[in-house]
């Protein structure tokens, strides 16, 4: 491409560019934008309605994040995605702030009759999970392998991008059974029920958060993590069925 | 300017990865997969709206103005739907627990998460292009015609089939080129209707969704695959509406109302 080509398409990229910043100065104090895993949406938004939020797999995310998505803050269901996000210096040293646990959900009406993890072995059943490179599809399939049902992988009918997908998918009553956080299960509790997966099995889901090392806002980005530490954060947060952070010895 | 901004993203594509790892690319498993997947899903969709949508359109053509005003405006209403809302009322329509849900169970049909919800989410959104244009073409065969062929004895299905079947069969094919072309970009509402699970029901636009944060390259190598694709229909159009520009069919993308041409 010419030179003066390249520069005219640039002019039009910089017109759209500064008609959208304009609109978006106009608004106030700019708030906080935070790239937070799916299984975060309703919790995040009750503690604190006002920044932009951008709920999704935390690996999506993180691509996101690593392509410049003007994020201040990322909160991941795994430390994988943080920790990777850190070693190639694009967030700050990042922070666990809660952790979870895995449940199967089945719809109300149970089409499969599905009572134990194990009927998911026995009975003909239709298992929607979160894509492996999506933090709760890893968990899934360490849950799986740890109770020896890793056989049933084969009556997987669909691999969603995040958590909230395998909920949506469960509660509608199109899949007869999904695993994902039982956080996840709480909002739709009249259109699902929970099948419990015992202690043993459970993996250890710790929830990761970090300021993007790029951010203009991080200071506030910083106080948003303290807030969220805080009492009143972690009062929400364990509201939402989410667990304390646990102790760093193992 | 605006040229080079609507070009620059397409060779994009191309100048970012190397030929040969795209060819490398396209041979990983998921991406071969997700071929078969999409051309077997989507040349069911095509006979499907071929065998159903071309006595529609020579149904609608046939009728008084009014009446077909009210149908066409009906069948290009999927074609303005945003995908996620086709996927949202696919459900609400043929889901477990939509309105023939109950219907589908009691004849022991279960479509969830199957290659047939696939075909339904593509013939939903595809079939408005090939119908209107097939309506167009239609419209557009000389009147006397048929009339001739009947005044000589032709019934209604030997019109239709050596008659108006002929004459319109170039638009037919610009229509049928940019429906295939519509249904294997089908996204949103195959990923809300049917999931996406590889060998199953993630077609090439569902892989490149999955791909994207997985690799890179393998994304970029559908994404060019796709565009080669999409490139050749656009093509066979422009021939197709040259090859029957003889006959008086207005062109596909010209709004199918009887005055346009």
């Amino acid at each position: 491409m010419s030179h003066r080509l390249a520069s005219l398409v640039l002019a039009l990229v910089v017109t759209a560019f500064a008609a959208t910043a304009a609109s978006a100065r106009t608004t106030a104090a700019s708030p906080l934008t935070i790239y937070a895993a799916a299984s975060l949406t309703q919790v995040f938004k009750v503690l604190d309605p006002a920044p932009n939020y951008s709920f999704a797999g935390s690996n999506a995310l993180e691509t996101q994040i690593r392509n410049g998505a003007p994020a201040d803050i990322f909160a991941s269901a795994a430390p994988l995605n943080t920790q990777r996000l850190y070693k190639a210096g694009i967030v700050d040293k990042p922070v666990t702030f809660t952790a979870n646990r895995l449940a199967l959900i089945v719809p109300k009406s149970n089409p499969a009759g599905i009572r134990s993890i194990y009927d998911l072995r026995s009975k003909p059943v239709k298992l929607v999970v979160a894509a492996p490179a999506v933090p709760v599809g890893g968990y899934t399939l360490t849950v799986l392998r740890r109770m020896g049902l890793s056989g049933v992988l084969s009556k997987v009918v669909s691999r969603e991008s995040d958590v909230k997908a395998v909920t949506g998918k469960v509660a509608l009553g199109q899949a007869d059974a999904g695993f994902v956080y039982v956080t996840d299960a709480r909002p739709v509790s009249d259109q699902v029920t929970v099948v419990r997966i015992p202690a043993w099995a459970q993996p250890r889901v710790r929830y990761e958060i970090a300021v993007v090392s790029k951010s203009p806002n991080k200071a506030a980005a910083r106080a948003w993590i303290t807030m969220l530490q805080s009492a009143r954060g972690q009062t929400a947060l364990e509201n939402a069925g989410f667990l304390p952070v646990p102790k760093p010895s193992t | 300017m605006a040229l080079a901004f609507l070009v620059l993203p397409v060779v994009a594509i191309f100048a970012r990865v190397p030929p040969g790892e795209l060819l490398s690319a396209l041979g990983t498993e998921a991406a071969k997969d997700a071929l078969v997947v999409t051309v077997k899903t989507n040349l069911v969709s095509m006979a499907l709206i071929l065998a159903f949508g071309t006595p529609a359109a020579y149904w609608i053509a046939t009728r008084e103005p009014r009446l077909r005003d009210v149908v066409v405006t009906l069948v290009e209403l999927p074609l303005v739907l945003p995908p996620a809302v086709a996927g949202i009322g696919l459900l609400a329509a043929f889901g477990r627990l939509g309105l023939l849900g109950g219907t589908m169970d009691a004849l022991g049909i279960d479509i969830a998460f199957t290659q047939t919800a696939v075909v339904l989410a593509v013939t939903f959104v595809a079939s408005p292009f090939y119908v209107r244009t097939a309506v167009a073409a239609f419209e557009a065969v000389d009147p006397a015609l048929p009339a001739a062929a009947r005044t000589l004895g032709a019934g209604p299905g030997r019109v239709f089939f050596r008659v108006a079947l002929p004459l319109a069969a170039g638009g037919l094919g610009a229509g049928a080129a940019l429906a295939f072309a519509r249904g294997i970009g089908e996204f949103g509402a195959t990923i809300m209707f049917a999931g996406s699970l590889e060998g199953r029901t993630q077609t090439l636009s569902l892989a490149i969704y999955e791909q994207f944060d997985l690799d890179f390259d393998v994304a970029l190598a559908i994404s060019a695959l796709l565009v080669i694709v999409s490139g050749t229909v656009l093509l066979s159009v422009k021939l197709l509406t040259r090859w029957r520009s003889g006959s008086t069919t207005p062109i596909p993308f010209a709004p199918s109302t009887r005055t346009s041409s």
